[in-house]
C-alpha cells in the first residue's frame, strides 16, 4: 500500500521562494514526526497527484531523508480555495508497529428504500475516525443503506458491530439519514415586507 | 429575510474587504456550491432573492444550506442633506463575502439541476461566482 515519493530538501526562506518552487511544479512541504526532526522539503507536483489519486490520501508514502527511507502518513494538505492546487502538504513519520488514528471516508452502497418512495438522502458525517495498524489502513467504509426508510438513520452505533476497527466516533453520531421529500412552497409577497429595527 | 435578532451596537464602520476568506471555503454539507470569487457586501434581501430562484427551479426535492448570515448593518443619509450631523441611520444588513467563501450549498438533486439552479442564484449576487463540486478525500480534479 505504500508509496514511494522523491523528495528534495529545501531550506527555510522568503515567501517568493516557495512560489518560484510551485512554478517550477513542485509543492513545498515539511516532514515530522516519529524519530525525525522537522524537515522542509519539496515533492514533485505530477508524481504526488498521481499517488494521491491511485492510492489515496490514507495511504503510506515512502519518502527518502538525509538517504534514509521512512514511513510517513498525510497530516494536512493545503490547497488554494479558488484554484484548487495543492499549496503545502505536511507529513508525519510514523512507527509502523504503533496503532494510528486516521480518518476514512464512508462510502454509501445500495439503493435506500426511502430514497426510491422520494425521500432525501442526507450524509451529516463523510470520514470516521478509526484507530489502526498503520499497514490496514481500510480506502473506505461502505455502509449499506438498502434498508434505510424515510426518517430513519444509520449511526456509528449501528455499524460498529460489522468492522473490528476501533471506531473514535460516539454512537449517537448519525452517518446516513433519510428525511421526508421537501416541497419548496413559493414566498409570500407580504414576508419579504417585514422590517425590524432595535 | 434574514436578519440578526439583536445587535451590540446599531452602527459598524465599514471595514475593509483585503484578501481571502477565512473560513468556508469548502462544500461541507451538500454535493454542490456556489463559490464568491470576488469581494463584496451580499445584503439580506439579495440572499433571499437567490434562495427562491434556486428553491423555484429546483420545484420539489433537494436541500440548500445558506452558508453566509448578513450580520453587519449598513448606513444611510437621507436624500439631499448636506455632510456631517452624525452618522445616517441603519439602512439593512449585509455579509461581507470574501473571494473563496461558499455561499450556497445544494444536495439531493441531480448534477444538471443543481448546476442550473446555482447559475440562477450567482445572477441575484453582487460578486463574480464559480460552482464547485464537493472535495472527496484523496480525490482530485474536484473544481468545475
Amino acid at each position: 500500500m505504500s508509496t514511494a515519493l522523491t523528495t528534495n530538501k529545501r531550506t527555510r526562506g522568503q515567501h517568493s521562494t516557495l512560489t518560484k518552487l510551485r512554478q517550477k511544479g513542485a509543492i513545498p512541504g515539511v516532514v515530522y514526526g516519529y524519530q525525525v526532526e522537522s524537515t522542509p522539503i519539496s515533492i514533485d507536483a505530477k508524481q504526488f497527484m498521481k499517488a494521491l489519486s491511485d492510492k489515496g490520501s490514507n495511504s503510506i508514502f515512502q519518502l527518502e531523508l538525509d538517504g534514509k527511507k521512512v514511513n510517513a502518513v498525510l497530516s494536512e494538505v493545503q490547497r488554494d480555495a479558488l484554484k484548487g492546487f495543492i499549496k503545502h502538504v505536511d507529513f508525519q513519520v510514523i512507527n509502523m508497529s504503533e496503532d494510528l488514528e486516521v480518518s476514512v471516508p464512508v462510502t454509501i452502497t445500495g439503493d435506500s428504500v426511502g430514497v426510491a418512495e422520494g425521500g432525501l438522502l442526507l450524509q451529516p458525517i463523510r470520514d470516521i475516525t478509526i484507530k489502526v495498524k498503520p499497514n490496514a489502513i481500510p480506502e473506505t467504509i461502505e455502509v449499506n443503506v438498502t434498508d434505510l426508510a424515510i426518517g430513519s438513520s444509520l449511526t456509528v452505533g449501528d455499524i460498529r458491530s460489522q468492522y473490528n476497527y476501533d471506531i473514535l466516533n460516539l454512537d449517537e453520531e448519525v452517518l446516513v439519514t433519510v428525511t421526508p421529500p421537501v416541497v419548496n412552497e413559493e414566498p409570500t409577497e407580504t414576508e419579504d415586507e417585514v422590517v425590524e429595527e432595535e | 429575510m434574514l436578519l440578526p435578532k439583536r445587535v451590540k451596537y446599531r452602527r459598524e464602520h465599514r471595514g475593509n474587504m483585503r484578501g481571502e476568506a477565512k473560513g468556508g471555503k469548502e462544500v461541507t454539507f451538500g454535493e454542490w456550491g456556489l463559490q464568491a470569487t470576488t469581494a463584496s457586501w451580499i445584503t439580506n434581501r439579495q440572499i433571499e432573492s437567490a434562495r427562491i430562484a434556486m428553491t423555484r427551479y429546483m420545484k420539489r426535492g433537494g436541500k440548500v444550506w445558506i452558508k453566509i448570515f448578513p450580520h453587519k448593518p449598513y448606513t444611510k443619509k437621507p436624500l439631499e442633506v448636506r455632510m456631517g450631523s452624525g452618522k445616517g441611520s441603519p439602512e439593512g444588513w449585509v455579509a461581507v463575502v470574501k473571494p473563496g467563501k461558499i455561499m450556497f450549498e445544494i444536495a439531493g438533486v441531480s448534477e444538471e439541476i443543481a448546476r442550473e439552479a446555482l447559475r440562477l442564484a450567482s445572477h441575484k449576487l453582487p460578486v463574480k461566482c464559480k460552482i464547485v463540486k464537493r472535495q472527496e478525500t484523496g480525490g482530485e480534479s474536484n473544481e468545475s
